[in-house]
């Protein structure tokens, strides 16, 4: 095999003096090349089992898969050292796989060169360096190294970035491994290579990065459980350097994403205008359209600070505060459909509402994030170790009651979290609590290494350990004499109605009015509860878990302890195990609590993620901007877990400001805030903003203070029932909250939407709705509604009907005209004649009013004439309402037009109010 | 050198790159349309080029319908009589005489089994043909078939009569979702869905609406081609625009449109109304549709509440499906999946019912090049359990997807990076393919 040397590209590394030794390293091949008896002598862990996972041999379509292949089976991304070495030396008597008399007559030689029948196929060449290091591995008996080898410490890699001057450089890496021991080597040959964005740069299996697009992304290491990225790019456009415009950056964030598009070569977008920055601000901050009046007192107002005190103006309202709760229960997982506290409870006692409730109240109180998750985090249902069963029943009991009920946001705990149907098992606990408190993605590394991070099972199990013991139950005897929970459930058998000898009778049914009637009073039902199980010391015997095996073959009789994820293993002398990882969690050198939820914040504001997904925090995946990432991290923490302060920090800066108006330069960069990314409204924003728009002047009031009614609050809660409850809520992708994924919520565009907002009878009631704008405004004018229209041509019509039944009945009573010669009976009759035709004229003027009223009822031809007086101020309404901004003069001109050619000026602004509700301006944030 | 398989598989990428937008295809969420460029096609060879899915929740009895079992004793035997049908050998309850006729063009599985038997978890396996898990959902065979298959250019992909349910897509994401009519069509009645329906307007005042919003909707510029969203958007608009103009999308849900032979096969009631519906639109180019028929939750009265209600329904809905789609000429080309979520317990309960009982089960198929008038599988002689091998739900998602050109185990990546076959546990069939 022919050698092959690669130099490097000086011009863009520069190296320290030690870091050049450590270049002289030997390389694989110049280690384990040539003759095998001139090699130097591989080790399992360093390089046997880094190589089978580089060649892909343990990858999950050949032995990694969980069947194997060929009988073969090796772990999944290889970090199982006991099993693999097993797997492959485990017939090891019948010298198939590994003969250690003739080492080449192994099959874990022979495969790989396809002397024998190989699926896989040729995987490297006699002789090569690859094949020596299998072969002199068997030679030297086939052992397992783990403890020799000792704990691997970290990787580096060279050059440590790589930019590019123009499409097609290249650049070979060197990777390093260092051992805990002290060891240095060149693990170039033994390290997997992948790339973060394969649009900007690729990278082969020797390690040589190549660059293919302009932009930025990362090249990532992986050799045993070190995974290292490395950042590489092209700039996007010559303005780098010397060539670079002057842009103004103040704030350290800013400072920090000037410093990253400078080298990248991104000129950022201009600060957006007033009436952009007040509409995107309002909505995002607070999920709200800004209301007309608000629109246009900030654009009259002078003061140069007006934006940063509208920031904080925003901050402090409620809507900020239900918005966010709404936002920390999607993280949280919230799933009403989840939460069940007991059995008996009725559906409609909502848990869900508890959990937004408590959510709320501290995050309108700006209670430190820290706190807030504790109250989760740690939470017990019991108020207090000493409350008796009785008395959390009835605590229970007056939260849920029909009449004055309690604020359950009074509760000290919030212990739903752990209550959720789909949290019964330690391992879903630990891969909740990951995702919603840490933004780590841990499940993979359940069965198998990470295939992006460090994390391995035994990482895994290890962590898991800490929430073996939370349970959510009816058995917490602890506290109890007895058993309170059965007690009070056996004393509601007693009041049902049930007759257990009768067949046709369900003890749950009958219990049901009996539950229903006591939670409604008030009175305490069986509730179950969130509390520490007991530590169980049971001894099995081998017998029993012989059986317990065939269950489950995962079962295992050793106790694990306790390690928080990439810390130490803790021992646990707490009563409660939590304790100790709450105290991890909020520590400041917690690599992930504070980074989460900063980072979730920035994706809010920012449609993606200093890491994207937000949720994802990996080795392998890297901020784009490490400096705004640590700066708003340590900034968290240094000010005590304040989430305002991250939300000003954010929200006061020049890169939040930006307009959407792109330049030559950023106009594809999605990833270094160079410009507002534009992104649909999320599904409880936009239902409220149509809602806002098309609301009554006390409806719009309303909307400001009172937030049960708000769908970014507790009105989209749901409940246990499910989605059917909101159609738009669904097909705008409101989050189910029951897959550990921020990516539930989508602000997808899709058809269901356009067809909604366009023609949807829903959408269409609400514009027209009694009690909404346009009825106030058909009020105003006295024009009738369609509706009111109608009743009252049916009206009309009844009335007309019963005239000329009058007129009928009135004739009927008229006699015959007498013979002249009868002058009495004429003069009779004349009289009679008088007061029947002033009858009759009244019922003729009656039913010519009537029809009158009818016809102008009716739908007429043609249009209004002249446009009504104020009918500019109704336009720029509309326009407020909806765009938040005023029209401009082409648009007032074209709302003229269409409104003159309305039946009714109401009629004419509902139109223009449904054609601005299905412009993407309204439906985007920009 | 030889080169080297690397078998890893995941790509990772940062982030969608935003580039130039052209054209997304019609009705494609954008994710969808992002993907489409890295998946695999649809089998060309199938026969099945749509779906349906008649969804019988609550749990049919088995014993009471398409397994009786006229040999077992009393304490599990049932009250009806089996009646001959159109394929020797083959009986049905008395109360499907209609579906007896017709029962050369479906076939019956017999001894499909699973474990779960709550409402909940048996009905997202049998709608998603994968056992739930908690950490994941799984999406429902409708937003898979929309996300496979090329969706019609004037009426949604995927439709639901009246709804769907909880989870309709899983992990694919709301763009794959179930237009949801949200009512079942009355007999003889043009049916008003949402969004389509114009009610009280005229075509006229589609397009002057239409006109209206691209008049006022310029914000962008021409931004508006080179930004994803708004792109997205734009064309969403144009093709609800098409849909909402649509005659055919009109006609497809209109009922009076129906020639007096097909409308002869059903009756007028919501369940054959919807079996109608389903084969309209089936024609008109939707490639899902989902049926509802429920009430089979029969812990008590179970003779009674079947003769007097469920069987007559599902006899009239049922076999004017099939003989509709026969005589439009579909039902080769429409692939129809049959099924609860659990069958109920062979030994009847104190109350006269029976209860949940997953362990034996029936699900009936047709079109889609599957072979009609056979019985696949067997339950033991009380019903109690599959006699030979169990049909796991799993092996007869496969068959459905199988019969659409779809291939079951066909790798997906949750939003997490997982992948996830369609069915991850299934076989096909291969009598429903002979």
């Amino acid at each position: 095999m022919m050698r092959r040397f690669y130099f490097l590209i000086a011009a863009a590394v520069s190296l320290s003096g030690a870091a050049v030794a450590k270049e002289q390293l030997a390389t694989a091949e110049q280690r384990f090349g040539g003759a095998t008896d001139e090699a130097e002598s591989p080790s399992f862990r360093r390089h046997v089992v880094p190589l089978a996972s580089k060649l892909g041999c343990s990858g999950r379509e050949c032995h990694g898969s969980f069947q194997g292949r060929g009988d073969f089976q090796l772990s999944l991304f290889g970090y199982d050292f006991g099993k693999d070495h097993k797997a492959i030396t485990a017939d090891e008597e019948h010298r198939i796989r590994v003969n250690l008399d003739q080492p080449e007559e192994s099959l874990f030689i022979q495969k790989p060169l396809k002397q024998v029948k190989h699926k896989g196929g040729e995987i490297y060449d006699e002789g090569s360096w690859e094949h020596n290091v299998m072969l002199k591995w068997i030679q030297e008996g086939a052992k397992l190294d783990v403890e020799e080898t000792g704990a691997f410490d970290r990787l580096e890699v060279f050059p440590k970035e790589f930019v590019g001057k123009k499409l097609g450089d290249t650049m070979q890496l060197k990777v390093l491994a260092h051992w805990k021991d002290g060891t240095v080597e060149d693990v170039t040959g033994f390290t997997r290579f992948d790339t973060n964005d394969e649009s900007v740069a690729t990278v082969n299996e020797l390690g040589e990065v190549k660059i293919v697009g302009k932009g930025d992304s990362h090249i990532v290491a992986f050799y045993d459980n070190g995974v290292l990225p490395l950042p590489v790019m092209l700039p996007v456009s010559d303005q780098v350097g010397a060539k670079y415009p002057k842009v103004k950056a103040t704030t350290p964030i800013d400072k920090a994403i000037v410093t990253k598009l400078q080298k990248v070569g991104i000129v950022p977008s201009d600060v957006a205008t007033d009436q952009e920055f007040l509409r995107r601000v309002t909505l995002d901050v607070t999920g709200t359209l800004p209301t007309a009046k608000e629109v246009k007192d900030f654009l009259a107002s002078k003061d140069p600070k007006k934006r940063s005190k509208k920031i904080d103006e925003l901050l402090n309202r409620p809507a900020y505060a239900a918005w966010w709760a709404t936002k920390l229960n999607d993280f949280q997982g919230n799933s009403p459909q989840q939460i069940r506290a007991s059995q008996y409870l009725p559906r409609d006692v909502n848990l869900s509402s508890d959990w937004y409730n408590w959510v709320y109240k501290r995050v309108l109180e700006n209670q430190p994030y820290d706190k807030l998750v504790e109250g989760i985090v740690m939470a017990s249902s019991r108020s207090n170790p000493e409350q008796s069963y009785m008395d959390y029943a009835k605590e229970m009991a007056s939260y849920h009651r029909d009449k004055n009920p309690k604020d359950f946001a009074e509760h000290k705990d919030m212990p739903w979290f752990w209550a959720r149907r789909n949290l019964r098992q330690p391992e879903e606990k630990a891969m909740a609590f990951a995702y919603s408190f840490l933004g780590v993605r841990i499940q993979c590394a359940q069965c198998h290494k990470h295939p992006f991070d460090q994390w391995t099972q035994a990482d895994f199990n290890s962590f898991k350990a800490f929430f073996e013991r939370i349970t959510m139950g009816n058995q917490n005897l602890a506290q109890d004499k007895g058993n309170g929970y059965r007690d009070l459930t056996n004393k509601l058998r007693e009041m049902a109605d049930y007759d257990p000898k009768d067949p046709n009778q369900n003890l749950n049914r009958a219990l049901r009015p009996v539950v229903e009637k006591r939670v409604a009073a008030g009175e305490p039902v069986p509730w179950q509860e969130v509390y520490i199980r007991a530590e169980q010391n049971r001894r099995y015997t081998p017998e029993q878990i012989e059986r317990i095996k065939k269950r489950n073959p995962n079962f295992n009789t050793r106790v694990i302890t306790p390690k928080v994820l990439g810390g130490d293993t803790m021992d646990v002398k707490y009563p409660d195990p939590r304790t100790p990882l709450m105290a991890w969690l909020r520590a400041k050198e917690n690599p992930y609590f504070a980074r989460a939820f900063v980072n979730r914040v920035w994706a809010h504001y920012f449609n993606r993620g200093l890491v994207e997904p937000a949720d994802d925090l990996n080795l392998a995946n890297p901020p784009t901007n490490a400096g705004v990432m640590e700066h708003l991290a340590q900034g968290f923490v240094a000010s005590g877990y304040d989430m305002k302060w991250v939300h000003r920090e954010i929200l006061n800066t020049d890169a939040y400001q930006r307009s959407w108006r792109v330049n030559a330069t950023n106009e594809h960069d999605d990833k270094n805030f160079s410009r507002y990314v534009i992104r649909r409204l999320p599904a409880e924003v936009a239902a409220d903003a149509i809602r806002l728009a098309t609301g009554s002047s006390e409806r719009v009031a309303e909307f400001a203070s009172n937030m049960d009614m708000r769908m970014i609050g507790n009105s989209s809660v749901g409940n246990y029932r499910g989605r059917s409850a909101n159609y738009m809520l669904g097909i705008f992708g409101k989050p189910q909250r029951e897959n550990n994924c921020d990516c539930e919520r989508t602000v997808d565009p899709t058809l269901l939407q356009t067809l909604y907002t366009r023609n949807d009878p829903e959408m269409l009631t609400q514009l027209s709705a009694r009690g909404g704008w346009l009825d106030e405004l058909r009020r105003e004018h006295k024009i009738p509604s369609a509706a009111d229209n109608q009743r009252l041509i049916v009206r009309y019509q009844a009335n007309i009907k019963a005239a000329r039944r009058r007129l009928v009945q009135l004739q009927a009573t008229l006699p015959k005209k007498p013979a002249a010669d009868k002058p009495g009976a004429l003069k009779v009759y004349e009289a009679k004649l008088k007061t029947y035709q002033k009858q009759k004229e009244k019922i003729d003027s009656a039913l010519r009013d009537y029809t009158q009223k009818l016809t102008e009822l009716r739908p007429q031809p043609g249009a209004l004439r002249e446009l009504p007086e104020g009918a500019e101020e109704l336009i720029t309404e509309t326009f407020l309402r909806t765009l938040s901004r005023y029209p401009t003069h082409k648009e007032m001109e074209l709302g003229r037009a269409d409104l003159s050619k309305a039946k009714d000026i109401a009629e004419g602004v509902q139109e223009l109010l449904l054609a601005l509700l299905n412009t993407k301006e309204f439906m985007v944030n920009h | 050198m030889a080169t080297h398989t690397f078998c890893d598989g995941v790509q990772r990428r940062d982030f969608l790159k935003v580039g130039a937008v052209s054209g997304f295809g019609l009705g494609l969420g954008l994710p969808q349309f992002l993907a489409k460029a890295e998946e695999g096609g649809l089998n060309p060879k199938a026969k099945g080029k749509a779906a349906i899915f008649v969804r019988l929740a609550g749990g049919p009895t088995h014993m009471d319908t398409f397994d009786l079992k006229p040999d077992a004793p009393d304490t599990h035997r049932g009250e009806f009589k089996e009646i001959k049908t159109n394929v020797p050998g083959v009986r049905f309850s008395e109360h499907l005489p209609k579906l007896a006729k017709v029962a050369d063009k479906f076939a019956i599985l017999r001894g499909v089994s699973h474990t779960l038997a709550a409402h909940a978890l048996g009905t997202q396996y049998l709608m998603t043909g994968n056992r739930p898990l908690p950490s994941l959902r799984y999406p429902s065979y409708g937003a898979v078939v929309s996300k496979e298959m090329e969706n019609p250019k004037e009426l949604p992909a995927f439709v639901a009569v009246p709804s769907q349910g909880n989870y309709p897509t899983g992990y694919l994401g709301v763009e794959y979702g179930p237009f949801e009519t949200g009512a079942t069509p009355t007999a003889g009645q043009p049916m008003q869905v949402r969004g389509l329906a114009l009610r009280g307007i005229t075509l006229d005042d589609v397009d002057r609406r239409n006109n209206m919003v691209a008049k006022y909707d310029q914000a962008f510029g021409s931004f508006a081609k080179n930004d994803k969203i708004l792109a997205g958007m734009d064309e969403f608009s144009a093709k609800a625009y098409q849909m909402m103009r649509s005659t055919k999308a009109r006609e497809a849900f209109d009922l009076t449109k129906e020639s007096a032979g097909i409308t002869g096969l059903f009756d007028d009631q919501p369940f054959s109304q919807s079996c109608l519906l389903a084969t309209r639109l089936v024609e008109s180019g939707v490639k899902f549709v989902t049926l509802n028929l429920g009430g089979w939750d029969t812990h008590n009265d179970n003779w009674n509440r079947l003769k007097d209600r469920n069987l007559p329904a599902l006899d009239a809905g049922l076999s004017g499906l099939f003989s509709a789609l026969e005589e439009k000429g579909l039902l080769e080309s429409t692939s129809v999946f049959v099924t609860g979520e659990f069958g109920r317990t062979p030994k009847i309960n104190q109350r006269v019912g029976r209860d949940h009982y997953p362990r034996a089960m029936f699900c009936l198929m047709a079109g889609g090049g599957m072979q009609g008038g056979q019985v696949i599988g067997a339950s033991d002689a009380k019903g109690e359990g599959p006699k030979d091998r169990a049909i796991s739900p799993d092996d007869v998602a496969a068959s459905f997807m199988h019969s659409l050109g779809i291939d079951p185990t066909k790798e997906y990546h949750t939003p997490t990076g997982r992948p996830v076959m369609i069915v991850r546990d299934g076989t096909v069939i291969p009598e429903l393919f002979s």
